[in-house]
This record gives structure tokens, C-alpha cells and sequence, in this order.
């Protein structure tokens, strides 16, 4: 039977401040709930929009910037076409962004339909898609490995508004097999910056406490005339956030490229 | 003490110079065949002003070079004296009006015409000790206006009294007077030579590899950057000349994309290319030298996001280019052409293509509404697939990983081009949603038929299994 002390409650909020202030001073801070940035996002600077509407608000704003964030989902889902459209509102802004694309799959005229300033993008291609998946395992790990390297060097360079690395043709296997402290190490070098760190991946990896977890799912839409016609893709987008700070989904619709 | 050197015509004005600058730092380039020089101090070395013209006319004579050396106490009467007289002439201090007044006056035709005159009516101040007379008013020569007054010798100019030649001349025709007393306008402006933009060291034992070396270049760099900095000069070009053991010379050039003169970017980036061309033997000497343009100017924005500076870009290029291999990093670019899939890529430098009319933002389709338009993951080299066709049109994509049954199939949307190339392209493309939901862009190459076969050119109007081939070109994404 315990009774409740008065004193006692407060050696323990005592002994909890003095063990926050020390992880605090070790930098070590980023599990505490009190290190998260504030539910809403008021300052529109911190982030960068979409510049979709519907993605924007659940997303309060845009991908936060300092952190490192998420687009996953399976082929056909819609996170490169999300991508086009984050990397053409940052160019639009005047920033500059760089593109990551470990298995050089970025289609020029996708990337220029979707309002990319391309003067604007710096453009890292890896190995060509058709090696990566034809080949073995362990070339596969040369080809994150380099990627990865390459995203640091990028980071650390500084400067850019978004930072991205296409990892979405790399099997979650091997995405699995890399130490998580990959991930932390990235959000400690965009942490403070004006950088927003994208990952696209098949599925969620890095789980960033601050960044965003987005999921992806899409369905191609057809029209059945006369002539059948690949029209577009619905995108269905679900905000996955550690902690459940930001959580939502939206519906986007995206139409077929006629310039393809 | 001043001296002048007045050569032959057709003789090679760096010569000259070259031999001015052996006896003095301070000299004064009048005319590609005339230099003024500073010869104070040179009494202790070669003994008195005669002895110091014979050297400079050996000296000169040694470099194939024929001058008329004259020596006085202003640069006005050498000069006046170089061009009166061939061979040596030496002035005593003091004496230069008195020895001048017998000198014509068309001695001042030769030493500049009609400049100050000029000069006068513009209401400038002389700059340069070189007065080259307009050619195209030869009729205000102050030397015409000074004969109709009667005078024929410098000496009869000079004892004019001044305020009366200010009056009819103005002030241009008393600096000629001056010029005919055999005074200096101004001090002497010195020349300052070419400078090089270049380090050297010698190597005690010759050292391998890249870690030793970038000690070198830091070394190097150092000096060489507060140069750079002291003259306002950034480095356009920087070459690297290595000394190798087996008495090569491997050397290096980086072209810089905007002048930089931070002596850590350029060891940086000199490192970068060395890795990637590595000499092939030890060095024992090494050479770094830029060739300098002048500085940047930057003015920054307010309203604008900073970019990272071109030392930055520069060095993270570099650092890119090492990693991912040459022409694997930079900013895609449309190309004028149909080819599915048809890009270039160009260097990163984002300051460039600010304000261009063919940047992307003025590609947008419809820039209002933010309808995101559906992107492809493109095979750069497109992956051979077998497919299965029924009808005309594909049932069944197999490729190893992945594939399944078409529950749609859109096509074929027929391209070609590039026929009259070996470089060419044929194709079908369809667009196929598979039954585990991933739409694809397959293509089946077509086949052109051959002139014995039929007509030129012409092809079979429908794919059918095992004709050509059918690739996957990308994924709708």
C-alpha cells in the first residue's frame, strides 16, 4: 500500500528534469517528446509546400524542413509524381534542389512537365535501372553505399532547399540490411538547416521523429472509349508521423502526360 | 637621376623592357621604342651616369637590341635629348635648360605634338608622360603657332615670359614650355611587370600518392591565394604541373566555373582531379600557377534564398564527379528531338539559367492549377521482356521479378525516327496495368523490312510474338 507524497513527486520531476537536461547536453534529446517541433506548423518558411492543395493542409504546410522525411509506397503509387511536384515548388521558390536518383531513373520530359526549374535541380545519376535489377546483391549494396555517400556529401555541402534520394527501385531487403544509424546520422546533419531531406522509399524506413512519413497508394485510371487511354493516376496519400503528431490523408488526381 | 632609351624601330618592345628592368625596378613605358627609367643609386654600382649609359648600351647591345641611351636630372630632358641625339648622352644636373636651349623645336613634335594643347580645350589634366598627338588635327602643333611667332629653338620658347605665353596658349602652352625648360610634369609612374601566378617547390625525395602531396599543394596554394587576393584577382584556369621521377610532366588543368581564389577549394579540387588522374610515377617537383581574371563582385538579396557560393558548387562537383563517375552529375536538359527518353545534361550552376526563357517554369503546362501531371520511372537501358500478344495487343508480361497478367492495355502509340541514321528507333508503345497494379510503358521494336522484301522502309503493320523484341520502358509512378 503506498501513499502519496507530495514530496516524493516532486524528487521525481526533479530527477526527470536533471536527466532531460543531461541528455539535452549530450544531444542525445531527440526521443524526448518535448524536443518535437510544435503540432502546428505556423511559420511557412519552416516548410516546403507542395503546392497541392489537398496535400499541403494535411500535411500542415509542406515537409518540414530540417528533417528528414519520407515518401513511400509501391510502384505505381505516386511518390515519384509527388516528388516532381515538391522539386518543381522548390524550384519555383527560387531554391535549389538535388536529386539523388541512385538507380538513374528520372525521366527528363516527367520532370520538365511537372514545372521543374531544371537549371535549378542537381541531377546525381547512380547505375542505370535495368542493371540494378538484374544484378546481384552485393552491387546493389556498391549502388546504395554510393548513393548514400553521395546524399551526405550533398548535406554537408548545404545550401539546397531539397535534398532527395530515389531509393524506390532498391529492394526493401537490402534497405533493410543498412544500419539504422544511417538514418539518424542524416538527421543530425540536416537538423538546423534550411535543407528538407526526402527518402523515397517502397516502404517506411528512416521513421524520423521530426520529419513526416508519407504513404503512398495509387490506382491508374483508364478511359474506356472508343480507344482505351491511360489517363492518370489517383494517389491516395496518408501521413504517418511518429507519436501521431500529424496524421491525415488526402486524394490526389494526377493526369496522364500527353507530351510523353 | 633619370635616364632614357630610345631603340630602333621594328625592335621588340619587351626586349627593351627586359633590358630597362636589369638596372632599374622603376621604370616608365613611353612608346612601344621609348622607356624613361630611374637610374638613382646606380652611381654606387657602376661608378658615374657616362659608365652607367655604356652598360645599358652593352647590356642592350648583348640582347640584339640597338638604343640611343641619354642621361639627365628629368625624365623631360633625357627624353628630349634621346630623341635630338644618336648613341650616349649624358646632362649634368642643373644644367638641362641651358644645354636644351639650343635643341630645335621640332623636338617637341617628336616628343608629343600637340597634347597639352589639346588637352587645354578639353579642360583635362595631363595623366601620362606619353602625349601622342591627334593625327587628325596636325594643324594645332604648337610648333607651327611658336615658328610664326619666330622662334626656332627650344632655348627662344623657354624665355618667353609665362604669363603672356598662358595668355595666348592658354595653360597647355605653358606645360610646353615647361616641356622645352626641360621639366617633369609629374613623377615618374612605374610600370609593374606581368605578374605570374606561380609556385614551385622542389621536393627533397620524390613523394607517392595523394596524401603527402596535398600537404604540397596546401603549401603552395596558401601564398599563392593571398597573391591572388592582394591584386584582386581570382583564379580562372589552374594547372598543375607534376615533375615526375622518370623525367615526365604530368599536368593537369582545371577550368573553374567563376574566379575563386580560397586556397582550401583549390587544393580541394585539385585533389579531386588528381584521384582521377593519378601521375604514374613519384614526384620531385611540383608547380601550381593560375591564370588570374579579376575578382567577383557579389552583390546579395535580400529577397532571395542564398545560394551556395561557386567554391562551394565547385569543390561539391568535384567531390561528385569522383564519387559517381564523369557526367553522372549535373542539371538535366530537354533536347530538340522525339526519341523517347532523349536527354543532355549540362553543369550544375544554378546562377546561370536564372531569368532564361528556356528554363522549365516557362514549360508549365498550366502553372495556375497545380494538377500534378503522373510521372515515369524510366529504364535507362529498357529491360527485354516477353510478352505474350493475342489479337494485336499484349496479354502477358513476363520479365525475371516481375510481370503478370495486362488487365489493360493503351496502344499502340506508333513512333520513329532518326531512319536516315544508324542511331534509329521504330517502336509501339503501350501503356499496361498488370494484375498486381503497377501500370508499365512496354514498346515493341519494330522491325524494318528490307528493300528485297518490299518497299523501303516499310514495316509490318501489327507486333506479333518473337518479331523484334518487347522491352519495358519504364513504370508509371
Amino acid at each position: 500500500m503506498f501513499a502519496y507524497s507530495p514530496l516524493g513527486e516532486h524528487m521525481a520531476n526533479s530527477a526527470l528534469a536533471v536527466l532531460e537536461t543531461a541528455l539535452r547536453e549530450r544531444k542525445l534529446d531527440r526521443t524526448l517528446t518535448t524536443s518535437l517541433p510544435p503540432l502546428e506548423r505556423s511559420d511557412p518558411a519552416a516548410v516546403i509546400p507542395f503546392e497541392i492543395a489537398a496535400v499541403d493542409a494535411v500535411l500542415r504546410g509542406g515537409l518540414p524542413r530540417g528533417q528528414v522525411s519520407e515518401l513511400a509506397g509501391p510502384h505505381s503509387s505516386g511518390r515519384t509524381t509527388m516528388l516532381l511536384q515538391l522539386l518543381a515548388a522548390a524550384t519555383r521558390g527560387g531554391e535549389i534542389a538535388a536529386l539523388i536518383d541512385t538507380c538513374d531513373g528520372l525521366d527528363v520530359a516527367s520532370a520538365a512537365a511537372a514545372g521543374i526549374d531544371l537549371n535549378r535541380l542537381l541531377w546525381i545519376r547512380g547505375a542505370s535501372s535495368g542493371r540494378v535489377l538484374s544484378a546481384l546483391s552485393e552491387s546493389k549494396d556498391r549502388i546504395v553505399d554510393r548513393a548514400l555517400k553521395a546524399l551526405n556529401l550533398v548535406l554537408q555541402a548545404g545550401g539546397f532547399g531539397v535534398v532527395a534520394i530515389d531509393l524506390a527501385d532498391v529492394s526493401p531487403r537490402v534497405l533493410r540490411s543498412l544500419p539504422f544509424t544511417t538514418w539518424l546520422r542524416l538527421q543530425r546533419i540536416v537538423e538546423g538547416s534550411d535543407m528538407a531531406c526526402l527518402l523515397i522509399v517502397p516502404e517506411p524506413l528512416a521513421r524520423s521523429a521530426g520529419g513526416l512519413t508519407v504513404m503512398c497508394t495509387g490506382r491508374t485510371t483508364w478511359n474506356d472509349g472508343r480507344v482505351c487511354r491511360f489517363t492518370g493516376l489517383d494517389t491516395g496519400i496518408r501521413v504517418i508521423s511518429p507519436r501521431r503528431r500529424v496524421d491525415g490523408s488526402a486524394a490526389v488526381r494526377a493526369l496522364a502526360n500527353d507530351s510523353d | 637621376m633619370f635616364g632614357a632609351l630610345y631603340a630602333a624601330e621594328g625592335t621588340d618592345h619587351r626586349v627593351l623592357e627586359t633590358v630597362a628592368r636589369e638596372f632599374s625596378p622603376r621604370i616608365e613605358v613611353c612608346s612601344p621604342r621609348e622607356i624613361t627609367l630611374d637610374l638613382s643609386g646606380l652611381e654606387r654600382l657602376f661608378g658615374e651616369a657616362r659608365a652607367i649609359a655604356h652598360e645599358l648600351r652593352r647590356t642592350a647591345a648583348d640582347r640584339g637590341v640597338q638604343v640611343r641611351v641619354a642621361i639627365a636630372g628629368t625624365r623631360t630632358a633625357a627624353r628630349l635629348f634621346v630623341h635630338h641625339r644618336a648613341g650616349i648622352t649624358v646632362i649634368d644636373r642643373g644644367s638641362e635648360a641651358e644645354m636644351l636651349a639650343s635643341l630645335p623645336l621640332g623636338l617637341l613634335d617628336a616628343f608629343g605634338g600637340s597634347a597639352p594643347m589639346a588637352r587645354a580645350r578639353r579642360g583635362t589634366r595631363p595623366t601620362t608622360p606619353n602625349f601622342q598627338p591627334p593625327t587628325s588635327q596636325p594643324e594645332s602643333t604648337p610648333t607651327e603657332t611658336l615658328r610664326r611667332w619666330g622662334l626656332r629653338t627650344l632655348g627662344e620658347f623657354a624665355a618667353l615670359p609665362s604669363d603672356d605665353v598662358a595668355a595666348r596658349l592658354g595653360v597647355a602652352g605653358v606645360e610646353w614650355q615647361r616641356v622645352a625648360r626641360g621639366e617633369d610634369q609629374h613623377p615618374l609612374v612605374p610600370a609593374l611587370p606581368d605578374e605570374r601566378f606561380e609556385q614551385t617547390l622542389e621536393l627533397e625525395w620524390p613523394i607517392e600518392g595523394l596524401e603527402p602531396l596535398s600537404f604540397v599543394l596546401g603549401r603552395l596554394m596558401e601564398p599563392l591565394s593571398v597573391h591572388l587576393e592582394r591584386r584582386d584577382r581570382g583564379a580562372a584556369v589552374l594547372h598543375i604541373r607534376l615533375y615526375l621521377i622518370t623525367r615526365t610532366v604530368h599536368e593537369r588543368s582545371l577550368q573553374l566555373p567563376a574566379p575563386m581564389r580560397d586556397a582550401r577549394a583549390l587544393r580541394t579540387l585539385a585533389l579531386l582531379d588528381l584521384e582521377s588522374h593519378p601521375p604514374d610515377a613519384a614526384i620531385d617537383r611540383v608547380t601550381v600557377a593560375v591564370e588570374p581574371t579579376p575578382g567577383r563582385v557579389v552583390q546579395f538579396s535580400l529577397l532571395t534564398r542564398p545560394l551556395p557560393s561557386p567554391e562551394q558548387l565547385s569543390t561539391l562537383n568535384a567531390r561528385l564527379a569522383a564519387l559517381m563517375g564523369e557526367g553522372r552529375c549535373g542539371s538535366p536538359e530537354p533536347v530538340d528531338s522525339w526519341r523517347p527518353g532523349a536527354f543532355a545534361m549540362k553543369p550544375f550552376n544554378p546562377g546561370s539559367g536564372i531569368g532564361d526563357q528556356g528554363s522549365g517554369t516557362d514549360r508549365i503546362p498550366n502553372p495556375g492549377s497545380r494538377i500534378p501531371t503522373t510521372a515515369l520511372r524510366r529504364f535507362r537501358t529498357p529491360i527485354s521482356a516477353r510478352v505474350r500478344v493475342e489479337d494485336g495487343r499484349p496479354v502477358r508480361v513476363e520479365q525475371r521479378g516481375l510481370g503478370g497478367r495486362v488487365e489493360v492495355a493503351a496502344g499502340p502509340w506508333r513512333t520513329s525516327g532518326a531512319w536516315w541514321v544508324a542511331d534509329e528507333w521504330n517502336r509501339d508503345e503501350w501503356d499496361v496495368a498488370l494484375g498486381d497494379g503497377v501500370t508499365y510503358r512496354v514498346f515493341h521494336e519494330r522491325l524494318r523490312t528490307h528493300a528485297s522484301e518490299g518497299e523501303a522502309g516499310r514495316v509490318s503493320p501489327r507486333p506479333r510474338s518473337g518479331e523484334g523484341g518487347w522491352f519495358i520502358e519504364g513504370i508509371v509512378d
